[in-house]
């Protein structure tokens, strides 16, 4: 096996989808920059920034949405055209309507998706996503050409935007990016560019499932047992790098390691159960998970799925989290008792309804709401839809309905959210027009997909995401967006075709597409933006010409800006 | 208030207006009376670099331990990949060639067995939390050392244009809650300049009104991005050349040492920088025999620092601006002792910390714990013997002049008060303030209780 790092295969040699930027920049000046006067851009300011243009203090422009707004937001990647009239007909109030929308999508095989069963046929199908595990290891990760070998994680990489944008099973690709995050691994080495698919596949299908069940599927798969160099763990060379992550990042979490200290000393809680852990578990789980790992080598029958070896397995006793696990037990029992420890602990109830909470809810959720989705998570524990009734509990809570604006979306969100939008269409396959920059633009953001180097995932707090380089990079691949072009020339953003024809003064185009983009009121301040910048001094009340070339893409700069604005960007 | 440009800008500071309208120069914001103008550079080694090997003792008695240990992967004493002597029983790996030639010229210390004395954790995501929050044992902290710094400093102007840059796509934990802090991944392309060409100006100034029209974090954070990206229009061109022949490597670690220098010579007032380096979580194959990935990577680190150091050492009529730049370079934690079976190391404890710079007192610091087993922490680690926030205080107070280590590192005694600094960089002692607590004390994460460690 080649040693694998971190870094140790740059993105950029997988494939170059970055249009060479001129690297020769000339320098610009206030005035070219801005249509009017501003201050010099400064980021220490006497006074402080909040100072800067006498700021009212206030807690947002928005401060409540309705139900649909939080539900379309959250519950998926943001609302697409017609989806309002959906939610009204699913009930005849807001709660019933909830409680309905949260149930459908819980049953992700009970919506029929043809839209998206209709883009993916158009691309082809993507072949290779519905291939075994098997399949892909031996026709492409053993295939030494390139191109086929890569094609599995390239398909992997379309089909998830495809998903978010065009599934009706939001909540299903909602949750797969949180266990994508959860358990994160990364594409773009090693097995990773063949058997992504396979990974992907586990992580949806059991997605609303039973934690223990895809806690299993995570420590057995090839992808985890290489990103985390188990598959070479073995009792003569152990490699504890897998069962510290398992236990801090996957299971229990960081809340619950108490560092080196002694096991015998850690408290128990009214179980009897150690109340966090301590490196000898660590140590303890590295030795149970010993022989775990991968069928790569044609005396093991070559086929890239889990393999246990019992000669390179640690067969003498062990403790773990206080409990004795006697030598000699049969095959795979050691790692397997590990594992029902691990997803039994109430710690890890604890961790992970925090999280779920931190996903749909806000950055510091409640604890009422993570203590109810707790109970039931653990209630639940062998029972096979533990996930999807955790999710219930949060999704249909008071805290969840309450809330609004504390998590700002994240790129991937936002570009998607986008597109759902506005409907504008991109070739989601290799030689797809423009697919490169589409993808090296949205690698600028920092979201690019499967590409999270170390193993805790992409944050998901917002202050994790407020920095320049992610917001001005996420507003240019939003201009960038509005602006492209299809092959022949024609933008792809259909402005006009999607604007009625009655649809023509400033007022009325600001109005239509802030409804059409959010489908939500701006805040009046806002507005009064959008129609300015699409008047330009004019009367907002007469009809602009938007046949003329100027005016039109005008109309797009107002969709970016509409789509740019601080409004967009909450959840 | 309702200004006009040209109004507004004989209402900025002295030093703005007397540039407004032309190229910022690095004097603007130094030289004058009771300023300071050093500038602090932290790069952080994402993952816990292998500090044995970048520093393995050579004809130090524990040479015997390491070669035990390290059957495989220890830095030769012969060969192509011998290590390079720097005195004191140890030497540098031969990745870092270039930083050894710094290192002879006295602008490099390092300080051996840092760490944090007062937790242990050898998980990288806390280690990385404690050590940049300033915080260690407590994740709790909304602002991070290094905005504590900015936000207590008293010797820098009022108004700057850009104090503190973070290079990377998202912002370290040491700079959380700063709210003058500017982030940029990539120079070339971190502009506006995107959209309908007829109306990009009147986008942005209907973007700035739409963020001005809030004041929540959302609101500013979208106001320092929009702000970063008008001084990098304004200030930065393309073509950048660096000085003296300096050749940063290929890769993001170069072109962001290169961005940060393009930078600090604009003289946008630049006084904390920070960027990063991973690849250090080497489990596996990390390299025998002094050579492979490790190699490679302390390569880039060490050409990249070489080049940084050559770039702003003056030139053209130009004084060096390294007197007044100090590098940190720093990593969570350090790797195990003894080698894995995968001729790689799991994580450890105490590691090396290196300050570069033209004010630095070149020279190993520090107290070597040992090799021996009955000397490893947790009988496996290389143990902890100065606190990292020692080092800190000292660059701190010596170079930038900043005393309220009680707020930068709230409940930490520096040894500094009762040893006296290590003597790392030159500079004047100054009284420090006392420290200071947090409100939420320092539990351990969630946990209120602790375990006895007997």
């Amino acid at each position: 096996m080649p040693a694998q790092h971190e870094g140790s295969v740059p993105r950029s040699d997988r494939r170059d989808r970055r249009l060479s930027e001129s690297s020769a920049r000339s320098r610009l000046t206030l005035e070219t920059l801005y249509a009017d006067a501003q201050p010099y851009p400064m980021m220490r300011r006497a006074g402080g920034r909040a100072a800067l243009s006498g700021r009212e203090d206030s807690t947002g422009s928005t401060s409540s949405v309705d139900l649909f707004t939080i539900a379309a937001n959250r519950i998926g990647y943001g609302p697409r055209p017609g989806q309002r009239d959906e939610w009204v007909s699913l009930g005849a109030s807001e709660g019933e309507r909830l409680w309905n929308y949260v149930s459908q999508q819980l049953d992700p095989g009970g919506i029929v998706d043809t839209e998206y069963d209709n883009r993916r046929a158009s691309f082809g199908g993507y072949s290779t996503l519905d291939k075994s595990l098997a399949q892909l290891w031996t026709e492409h990760n053993l295939n030494s050409e390139w191109q086929i070998r890569t094609l599995p994680s390239d398909e992997a990489e379309f089909d998830t935007f495809l998903r978010a944008i065009y599934s009706r099973r939001q909540l299903e690709a909602v949750m797969s990016e949180f266990w994508r995050d959860h358990f994160s691994a990364y594409a773009w080495e090693g097995w990773g560019w063949s058997l992504w698919p396979d990974w992907m596949r586990l992580l949806r299908t059991n997605c609303f499932g039973n934690f223990h069940q895809l806690l299993i599927g995570t420590v057995q798969h090839p992808i985890m047992l290489y990103y985390l160099d188990n598959f070479q763990s073995t009792v003569a060379g152990p490699n504890e790098n897998h069962a510290r992550e398992l236990i801090e990042l996957h299971t229990m979490g960081a809340d619950h390691y108490l560092g080196v200290a002694p096991w015998q000393n850690v408290p128990l809680d009214g179980n009897g159960v150690p109340i966090a852990y301590v490196d000898n578990d660590v140590y303890e789980t590295t030795r149970a998970l010993t022989g775990w790992s991968v069928a790569y080598t044609s005396s093991r029958g070559n086929t890239g799925e889990f393999y246990y070896d019992s000669d390179d397995h640690d067969r003498f006793q062990k403790i773990i989290l206080q409990n004795f696990l006697p030598a000699d037990q049969p095959d795979l029992k050691d790692g397997m008792d590990v594992l029902q420890a691990l997803a039994d602990h109430d710690g890890t109830a604890a961790y992970i309804c925090r999280k779920l909470c931190q996903r749909f809810i806000a950055d510091n959720p409640p604890q009422s709401v993570v203590d109810a989705a707790s109970a039931v998570w653990k209630s639940l524990r062998d029972d096979p839809f533990q996930i999807r009734e955790t999710v219930r509990t949060i999704l249909t809570s008071q805290e969840f309905q309450n809330t609004w604006g504390e998590k700002t979306k994240r790129p991937f969100e936002v570009v998607v959210g986008a597109l759902r939008a506005t409907q504008m269409h991109f070739e989601w396959e290799r030689d797809g027009d423009d697919i490169g920059t589409f993808f090296g633009r949205f690698g600028d953001t920092g979201h690019a997909l499967f590409s999270w180097r170390a193993p805790n995932g992409y944050p998901d707090s917002r202050d994790k995401w407020e920095s320049a380089t992610t917001r001005v990079m996420t507003w240019r691949f939003i201009l960038w967006m509005i602006d492209s072009e299809e092959p022949g020339g024609a933008f792809r953003l259909k402005a006009l075709d999607q604007t009625p024809p009655e649809v023509r003064s400033p007022n009325a185009l600001a109005d239509f597409w802030i409804d059409r983009l959010l489908q939500r009121p701006m805040d009046p301040a806002d507005r009064q933006v959008i129609v300015d910048f699409m008047a330009q001094g004019f009367n907002p009340d007469f009809d602009v010409n938007l046949a003329n070339d100027s005016t039109y893409e005008r109309l797009l700069s107002m969709i970016g800006l509409i789509l740019n604005s601080p409004e967009a960007l909450k959840r | 208030m309702k200004s006009t440009r040209r109004g507004f800008c004989v209402g900025c500071s002295t030093a703005i207006a007397s540039l407004a309208g032309s190229r910022f120069n690095s004097l603007a914001f130094g030289g004058q009376e009771g300023i300071n103008d050093d500038i602090l550079l932290v790069v952080f080694l994402r993952g816990g670099i292998d500090g044995l090997n970048l520093v393995p003792p050579t004809t130090h008695p524990d040479r015997v331990h390491y070669e035990v240990a390290r059957n495989d992967i220890q830095v030769p004493l012969s060969g192509s990949n011998s290590a390079l002597d720097i005195g004191g029983g140890f030497g540098l790996h031969r990745g870092a060639q270039r930083l050894h030639e710094l290192y002879q010229d006295g602008n490099v210390a390092i300080v051996q067995a840092t760490g944090m004395t007062t937790v242990s954790t050898r998980s990288h995501f806390d280690a990385m939390e404690y050590m940049e929050l300033g915080t260690p044992g407590s994740g709790s902290s909304t602002t991070g050392w290094l905005a504590r710094h900015l936000s207590t400093a008293t010797n820098l102007p009022t108004e700057v244009v850009m104090p503190s840059l973070a290079v990377g796509s998202l912002e370290p934990r040491s700079l959380l809650g700063s709210d003058e802090t500017a982030s940029l991944g990539n120079v070339s392309s971190f502009s506006l300049q995107m959209g309908p060409g007829g109306w990009r100006s009147a986008h942005r100034t209907a973007l700035r009104h739409l963020i001005n029209n809030g004041s929540t974090q959302l609101h500013l954070s979208c106001s320092r991005a929009l702000d970063a990206v008008d001084i990098v229009e304004l200030n930065v061109e393309g073509g950048y050349t660096p000085d003296n022949g300096a050749q940063y490597p290929n890769g993001s670690f170069g072109n962001n040492l290169r961005a940060i220098a393009q930078i600090i010579k604009i003289g946008l007032g630049l006084r904390i920088a920070t960027l990063d380096l991973g690849g250090w979580d080497t489990h596996n194959g990390q390299g025998n025999d002094g050579g492979g990935f490790f190699f490679d990577n302390v390569e880039q680190l060490s050409e990249g620092l070489h080049a940084f150091y050559t770039d702003m050492d003056g030139g053209g009529g130009t004084p060096s601006y390294n007197p007044r730049i100090t590098t940190v370079v720093m990593s969570e934690f350090g790797r195990r002792v003894r080698e894995n079976a995968n001729n790689g190391t799991d994580h450890g404890s105490g590691n090396n910390l290196l300050v570069i710079g033209g004010s630095v007192n070149g020279g190993i610091y520090g107290t070597w714990p040992g090799l021996a087993d009955e000397q490893l922490f947790d009988n496996a680690d290389l143990a902890v013997t100065t606190d990292y926030r020692q080092v800190l205080t000292e660059i701190l107070v010596r170079r930038l002049q900043n005393t309220a280590i009680g707020t930068i590192f709230p409940g930490y005694v520096p040894d500094y008060l009762s040893n006296g600094p290590l003597g790392v960089v030159q500079g004047t002692d100054l009284t420090i303030d006392s420290p200071a607590l947090f409100e939420d004390g320092f539990e351990n994460g969630t946990l209120n209780w602790s375990v006895t460690q007997s």
